[in-house]
C-alpha cells in the first residue's frame, strides 16, 4: 500500500529524516514512535506532501508520489490528522466533513457523513461551530473523522491521543479500531504511549536521529537496546 | 426562503425597476450619479467577492475594468460585435488578464495586494503604447453607445440605469450561488486552515484562481458596460486607481463580507459624496469621505450592512 524507499528530507543543513525505508501493508496498523525530535511529524510531513524529499521515493497504491501536490495523494486515499487539530475555521462539524467528502472523496454523502459523526461520538454537535465548540478530544475526534470522510485508504495519525487522560485515551483506541474494522482502513499512527501502542498496534517502527532503528512486533520492539537507549540516553541490560 | 423576506425582495425589486426610473428618471443628474455609484457597486461587490471567498486583497481592480472597457469597446469598434455581446468579452478579456496574474496567487496577504498593483501598471501602459491598437494617450472617442431594443432607449439615463442594475443584481446572485455551494465552503474553511483544507482534497490554488477569474470577469464587465456608457476611453481614465480605491471603501464601508454592503456601500458612499459633500467643499471634498470610512471602521469594523442587521435583530427581539 504505502512504500517508502530511501527517503530523506533535510532542511539546510540539518537531516530531519534520513534514508527511511518502510512499508505499510493494505489495512495495517502500524505505530511510529520515537524521541522527539526523531522525524516522526517531518516523515509524515513528507508522506502527505507538506515538504518535499530530498531523495528517495514514496510510493502509495502502486503510483510514485513523491512530486505530487498535497491534494491529488488526499484524493488517491492517503489521509491525515495534525498533531494540534487544524478543524475548518469557520465551518460546523457536519461542513468540516461534506469539504473533506466533496473534494477527497469526489461527491457528498450525508448516510456516510452521519455514521462518521456517531462513530467519533459527533453527531450531537454536527451544527456546532468546529473552531470553538469543540473540547480538546472532540477536535481530535473530529481530525478522525474529517480524514475519514476523504474516504482514505491509508490515515495517517499524527499524535492524535496526546494530551487525553487515560479514560478518553482508551475510549479514543477503541473508537480508532471501531474505525479500522469498519472500513478496513489502514493506520500509521504516532504516540508516545508505549501502553496505548503496544494495545493498538500489532507492528512497530522505532525511529532515531531520522532513521528506523527497530521495527517488529511491540514486544520485540521495546526490548530492543538501542530502542531503550535512544529513549533513557542509556544501554539496556 | 419564508414569505416575507420574499415579499421585502419583490418589493425591493419594483422599486428599484420601475420605482426609481418613475420618480427620478427626470433628474439626469441624479441618475448618472445613480448609475456611477452603481458602477463602481459592481467593482466593490467583485472586490468583496475575491477578499472574502478568496481570502485576497486585490489594489489591482482597476485593470481589470480597464481591460474590460478597451476589449469591450475594441471589440464593437473594430470588429462589429454588438454593443451587449461585447461586454461580454469585455469580461473574458479581464479575466484573461486575470490569468496573466496567476503566479501571484502564491503569494499571500500585502505581497499579493501589491502584486498586482504591479500588474495594474502594466496594462495601463500597454494601453497607452500600443498606439495602434488602442490610439494610445490619445484614447478612443465615440465609442457606440447602447442600442434601443423592445422600445427601451438603453443609451439614455434610465436604460443605462436597467442595464447597470441588471448587472448588479447578476453578480450579487452569482456571488450568492458561488458562497453558498461546496466550493463556497472549501473557500471560507481556507482563509484559516489552508494546510488542513488541502490534506482533504481541495486544491487550493486552484479554487483561489477560480476566484480570482471570477472577480476579474465581473469588474471587466463593468468597465466594458462603463466604456458603452460614456462612450470615452482614455488609458488615464479606464486605469485610474479610483477603480480600486472607491470600490474599496463602498465595501469595507457597506461590509465587505456581506453580498449587499459593498453595493449599498457604494450607493451610499458615492451620491453622499457627490450630492453633499461636494456641494459643501469644491475640490478635495474627498477628506470628508476619508473621515467617514475611518470612523465607520471605528465604530462597526464589519461595516454598515452587518451593524443594520445586529440593529433589526435587537429590536425584533425587543417586539417579541
Amino acid at each position: 500500500m504505502l512504500k517508502l524507499d530511501e527517503v530523506t528530507v533535510r532542511f539546510g543543513g540539518l537531516t530531519a529524516v534520513n534514508r527511511v525505508s518502510l512499508d505499510v501493508a493494505e489495512g495495517g496498523i502500524v505505530g511510529l514512535v520515537g524521541p522527539n525530535g526523531a522525524g516522526k511529524t517531518t516523515l509524515f510531513n513528507a508522506i502527505s506532501g507538506l515538504v518535499n524529499p530530498k531523495s528517495g521515493a514514496i510510493r502509495f497504491a502502486g503510483s510514485d508520489i513523491s512530486r505530487w501536490p498535497q491534494h491529488r495523494r488526499a484524493r488517491a486515499g492517503l489521509g491525515r490528522t495534525f498533531q494540534i487539530p487544524q478543524p475548518l475555521a469557520q465551518l460546523t462539524v457536519r461542513e468540516n466533513l461534506i469539504v473533506a467528502q466533496r473534494f477527497g472523496a469526489g461527491a457528498v454523502e450525508m448516510t456516510r457523513i452521519d455514521e462518521l459523526l456517531a462513530l467519533v461520538n459527533l453527531s450531537g454537535k454536527a451544527d456546532r461551530d468546529a473552531a470553538t465548540a469543540l473540547s480538546l478530544s472532540e477536535l481530535k475526534a473530529l481530525e478522525v473523522a474529517k480524514a475519514m470522510a476523504t474516504n482514505p485508504q491509508l490515515l495517517l495519525l499524527d499524535e492524535v491521543l496526546a494530551g487525553l487522560e487515560s479514560a478518553s485515551k482508551r475510549a479514543f483506541s477503541d473508537m480508532l479500531r471501531k474505525v479500522h474494522e469498519r472500513f478496513r482502513v489502514g493506520l500509521l499512527i504516532i504516540e508516545h504511549d508505549i501502553e496505548t501502542i503496544s494495545a493498538l498496534c500489532p507492528r512497530v517502527v522505532v525511529l532515531n536521529f531520522g532513521e528506523v532503528i527497530a521495527d517488529g512486533t511491540p514486544d520485540q520492539v521495546f526490548r530492543d537496546a538501542r530502542v531503550i537507549e535512544s529513549y533513557t540516553g542509556h544501554g539496556g541490560e | 426562503m419564508t414569505d416575507r423576506p420574499r415579499l421585502v425582495l419583490i418589493g425591493l425589486l419594483i422599486a428599484l425597476y420601475a420605482g426609481v426610473p418613475m420618480i427620478l428618471g427626470g433628474n439626469l443628474y441624479l441618475m448618472s450619479n445613480i448609475v456611477a455609484a452603481l458602477t463602481i457597486g459592481g467593482i466593490a461587490l467583485a472586490w468583496a467577492l475575491l477578499g472574502n471567498l478568496g481570502g485576497m486583497v486585490s489594489f489591482g481592480h482597476a485593470a481589470f475594468f480597464g481591460v474590460g472597457a478597451y476589449v469591450s469597446a475594441l471589440c464593437v469598434m473594430k470588429l462589429g460585435i454588438p454593443v451587449f455581446a461585447a461586454l461580454l468579452f469585455g469580461g473574458i478579456g479581464a479575466a484573461f488578464a486575470s490569468i496573466l496574474i496567476a503566479p501571484a496567487l502564491r503569494l499571500r496577504g500585502p505581497y499579493f495586494a501589491l502584486s498586482v498593483l504591479a500588474y495594474a501598471h502594466i496594462f495601463r501602459i500597454i494601453a497607452t503604447e500600443w498606439k495602434g491598437l488602442t490610439n494610445g494617450s490619445g484614447g478612443l472617442s465615440s465609442i457606440p453607445r447602447f442600442p434601443e431594443l423592445f422600445g427601451v432607449d438603453f443609451g439614455s439615463k434610465v436604460g443605462s440605469y436597467l442595464i447597470v442594475l441588471t448587472l448588479v443584481l447578476l453578480f450579487a446572485g452569482i456571488y450568492h450561488l458561488v458562497r453558498r455551494s461546496d466550493y463556497g465552503l472549501a473557500l471560507r474553511a481556507m482563509h484559516d486552515s489552508e494546510a488542513a483544507t488541502r490534506v482533504v482534497g481541495v486544491n487550493s490554488l486552484v479554487l483561489k484562481a477560480l476566484m480570482l477569474l471570477l472577480s476579474a470577469f465581473m469588474a471587466g464587465v463593468m468597465g466594458a458596460f462603463n466604456a458603452h456608457y460614456i462612450n470615452f476611453l482614455e488609458p488615464d481614465y479606464a486605469f485610474s486607481g479610483l477603480w480600486t480605491t472607491l470600490p474599496i471603501v463602498a465595501a469595507i464601508f457597506g461590509g465587505y463580507r456581506t453580498i449587499v454592503g459593498p453595493i449599498v456601500g457604494a450607493v451610499v458612499v458615492y451620491l453622499v459624496d457627490q450630492l453633499i459633500f461636494k456641494s459643501l467643499i469644491a475640490s478635495g471634498h474627498q477628506i470628508i469621505l476619508g473621515a467617514l470610512l475611518i470612523a465607520m471602521i471605528l465604530w462597526s469594523p464589519g461595516g454598515l450592512l452587518p451593524r443594520m442587521a445586529g440593529f433589526f435583530k435587537r429590536r425584533r427581539h425587543a417586539e417579541a
